[in-house]
C-alpha cells in the first residue's frame, strides 16, 4: 500500500482513536505507527522476502545512527536509558510481530507479501546486532574517534543511498541476492532495490550525522530519533525536517489537546487541498496531458509539445505539493508540525527565489550542508580561486547532489547541471545590476515591466529544464528541445 | 575585544563595498540585505569568512541563514557574540 486514498482515509480513522490515548502514550503510538507504516507503504518486491528484509535494514541502520550520535556522558543521554531499552525491544517486537503475518492469508496482510520465518529473522537480526557491537567494541578499544566513526557514518550513508539508486550497482546487488536465493539473475533490475522512503530517510540521517560532528544536534532519545527518521505521514514523499525541530513538537505530545478543532479544522483543509491537488488536477493532467516520452515521440507539432511541457511543469507541481499538504495535514492530526516545501515556486521572479520556494526543505538541507561549507572552505583558502570559479563550482556540486537525489542517472544529473548553471548566471547578472535595478523603483511601469519579463523569463528556464527530468533517455530529450523550437519532430 | 560601533562600520563597508558591489549605498542597520534582494547565500559565506579573518570569529553554519543574518543588527549581534 502506497500513500494513497485508503492510507489517507485509514491514517486518518487512527488519528481519532489517536485522540482517544492517554497522553502520555502518543508518542509511543507514533513510534509503533511510523514503524508498521514503513512495511505498509512499502511496494512488493520480486525478489524472495526482500520487501521485508529493506525496510528492517533501513529500521536497523535508523537505531545504528542513533547510536552513533547518541553522547553518552550527557545527563539527559542518561536519564532516556530506560527508555532506549524500551524503544529498542518495541521495535524488534513490532518487527518481529510483523513476520507473523507469514501465517495469515494474502488480503489480511500488513507486510507486502509473506515475511520470512519469525524465527530465523530473530537470529539474524540477533547476529547482525552482536557483529556491530562487536565492531563497536573494538573501535573503542583502539580509541577510534567519534569524529572519523561520524564521518563514515555518512559516507556509509552516502554509499548505500548509490547503491540503491544507481543502475548498474542496484543490478550487481539485485543478481547476486537473486544468486544466493535461486532466483532468476538475468531479471536482475533497479526495480528490485526499491525501498521506499529512502532518499528522505537517507538524508534526514546524513542530517543528524552531520549536526552531531558539529555539535548541533540535541540528545534525543531512541524513539524520538526513530520517530523523526520515518514518521509515517513524511515518509514517502517528505518533507525533510530537522531532528531538533520535530523534537520539540513530540515533547509537547503529552500537553497536546487531543481533539483541539482548530488544530483539526487546519488539518482538514490542509488534507482536503492535497486531495485536489493530487488525486484531481495532477492525476487528471497525468492522463495524457503531461509530457511523457512517449508522448513526446508522438508529438508532430511544436505547440503540441509546449502544451505537453506546460502540463508536466503543472502536474509535478501539483502531485508534489499536494503529497506534502497531505503529509503535514496529516502529521497536524497527529500534533506534528511538518515544515513547508513549496510557496508558490512558479510565481518567483529569479532562479534563487524558485529553488527558495521549490522543495524547500530538501534545498535548504543542500545549501546547509553542501553549498554554504564548500563556498567557505573554498573562500577560506590561502590560494582563493577567483569568486566566480568559486560560485560555479558551489552551484554545480550543490545542484548536481539535489538531481541525483532524484535518482543517480544522467538525466537528473543534467537536470540539476541546468539549474546550477542557471543560478550561476543569475548570479552574475544580479551582481552587477543591482544599482540599476534598485533605480528602476524610481519608474513603477518599467519596473512592472521589468518583473513580468523576469517571471517569464525564470518560469521558463525551470519549464525547459522539466524536459531533462521528463524524459530518461539523453536523445530524446535533445529531440524535445529540438521539437520545442520548430528544428524537427519525432524521430 | 571588539568594538560594536567599530564592527558595525567595518562590517557595513565590507558590505555595501564587496557584497551589495554599491559603496554608496545607504545600508540600514535593521535593513533585510536578503530579503530585500541586496545580497544571496552565497554572500553570506563570504560575509563569515571575511569576519573570522577579520575579527577572529567564527560563525558556524548553521548560523548563516536569512532568518539569523538578514540585518546587520543581527550580523552585529552574532560576532558580538563570539
Amino acid at each position: 500500500m502506497t500513500l494513497d486514498l485508503r492510507a489517507i482515509g485509514l491514517i486518518a480513522a487512527a488519528a481519532v482513536l489517536y485522540g482517544l490515548l492517554p497522553a502520555r502514550a502518543r508518542g509511543w503510538a507514533l513510534l509503533i505507527a511510523s514503524t508498521v507504516a514503513i512495511y505498509l507503504f512499502q511496494p512488493a518486491l520480486p525478489i524472495r522476502f526482500s520487501d521485508f528484509i529493506l525496510p528492517t535494514a533501513a529500521l536497523l541502520l535508523t537505531m545504528g545512527a542513533w547510536w552513533l550520535t547518541r553522547r553518552p556522558a550527557d545527563p539527559a543521554q542518561q536519564a532516556s536509558r530506560c527508555e532506549d531499552a524500551v524503544s529498542f525491544g518495541l521495535i524488534l517486537a513490532v518487527v518481529i510481530g510483523l513476520s507473523l503475518f507469514r501465517f495469515v492469508d494474502a488480503p489480511y496482510r500488513l507486510t507486502p507479501s509473506r515475511p520470512p520465518d519469525p524465527l530465523a529473522l530473530a537470529m539474524a537480526i540477533a547476529g547482525l546486532i552482536a557483529v556491530c557491537a562487536g565492531g563497536w567494541y573494538a573501535l573503542q578499544k583502539r580509541d577510534l574517534l567519534r569524529r572519523r566513526v561520524l564521518v563514515a557514518g555518512i559516507a556509509a550513508l552516502a554509499g548505500v543511498f548509490v547503491a540503491l539508486k544507481a543502475e548498474p550497482l542496484a543490478i550487481a546487488l539485485s543478481g547476486a541476492w537473486r544468486g544466493a536465493t535461486g532466483q532468476d539473475v538475468t531479471l536482475a533490475s533497479l526495480a528490485d532495490m526499491n525501498l521506499l522512503g529512502f532518499s528522505y530517510v537517507a538524508f534526514r540521517l546524513i542530517h543528524t550525522l552531520r549536526d552531531r560532528q558539529v555539535g548541533l544536534l540535541p540528545v534525543l532519545s531512541l524513539r524520538e530519533f526513530v520517530t523523526y527518521v520515518i514518521f509515517f505521514p513524511a515518509y514517502t514523499a517528505g518533507p525533510i525536517d530537522r531532528a531538533e525541530r520535530f523534537a520539540t513538537d513530540l515533547r509537547a505530545l503529552p500537553t497536546l489537546r487531543a481533539f483541539d478543532s482548530a488544530r483539526w479544522s487546519e488539518a482538514a483543509q490542509r488534507i482536503g487541498a492535497g486531495l485536489l491537488k493530487k488525486f484531481v488536477v495532477a492525476d487528471t493532467l497525468a492522463q495524457g496531458l503531461a509530457l511523457t516520452p512517449a508522448l513526446a515521440a508522438h508529438a508532430e507539432h511544436p505547440a503540441t509539445l509546449w502544451l505537453l511541457l506546460y502540463g508536466y511543469a503543472l502536474r509535478l507541481y501539483f502531485d508534489f505539493s499536494g503529497y506534502t499538504d497531505i503529509a503535514i495535514g496529516l502529521g497536524l492530526l497527529f500534533g506534528v508540525r511538518l515544515p513547508e516545501n513549496f510557496n508558490r515556486p512558479y510565481l518567483k521572479t529569479t532562479l534563487t527565489a524558485f529553488w527558495q520556494n521549490w522543495h524547500m526543505t530538501l534545498s535548504s538541507w543542500a545549501r546547509f550542508y553542501l553549498f554554504t561549507p564548500f563556498s567557505r572552505w573554498l573562500l577560506g583558502l590561502e590560494r582563493k580561486p577567483p569568486t566566480a570559479l568559486i560560485v560555479l563550482s558551489a552551484h554545480l556540486l550543490t545542484m548536481s547532489v539535489i538531481g541525483l537525489w532524484h535518482g543517480v542517472t544522467l538525466n537528473f544529473w543534467l537536470w540539476g547541471v541546468w539549474h546550477a548553471l542557471g543560478l550561476f548566471a543569475h548570479k552574475q547578472w544580479s551582481d552587477r545590476t543591482r544599482a540599476w535595478y534598485r533605480g528602476l523603483n524610481q519608474t513603477p511601469r518599467r519596473k512592472q515591466a521589468w518583473t513580468l519579463f523576469t517571471w517569464a523569463l525564470t518560469f521558463h528556464y525551470v519549464l525547459l529544464g522539466w524536459v531533462w527530468f521528463a524524459l530518461p533517455d539523453l536523445a530524446a530529450a535533445l529531440r524535445v528541445f529540438a521539437g520545442l523550437f520548430g528544428l524537427s519532430v519525432g524521430g | 575585544m571588539i568594538h560594536e560601533t567599530t564592527l558595525r562600520e567595518q562590517l557595513r563597508a565590507y558590505i555595501t563595498r564587496e557584497l551589495i558591489r554599491d559603496a554608496k549605498y545607504p545600508l540600514e542597520n535593521d535593513e533585510g540585505i536578503i530579503t530585500g534582494g541586496l545580497m544571496d547565500s552565497f554572500s553570506l559565506a563570504e560575509m563569515a569568512v571575511f569576519v573570522e579573518k577579520t575579527f577572529n570569529v567564527y560563525i558556524p553554519d548553521a548560523d548563516l541563514t536569512v532568518a539569523k543574518m538578514d540585518t546587520l543588527d543581527q550580523m552585529v549581534a552574532r560576532v558580538l557574540r563570539g
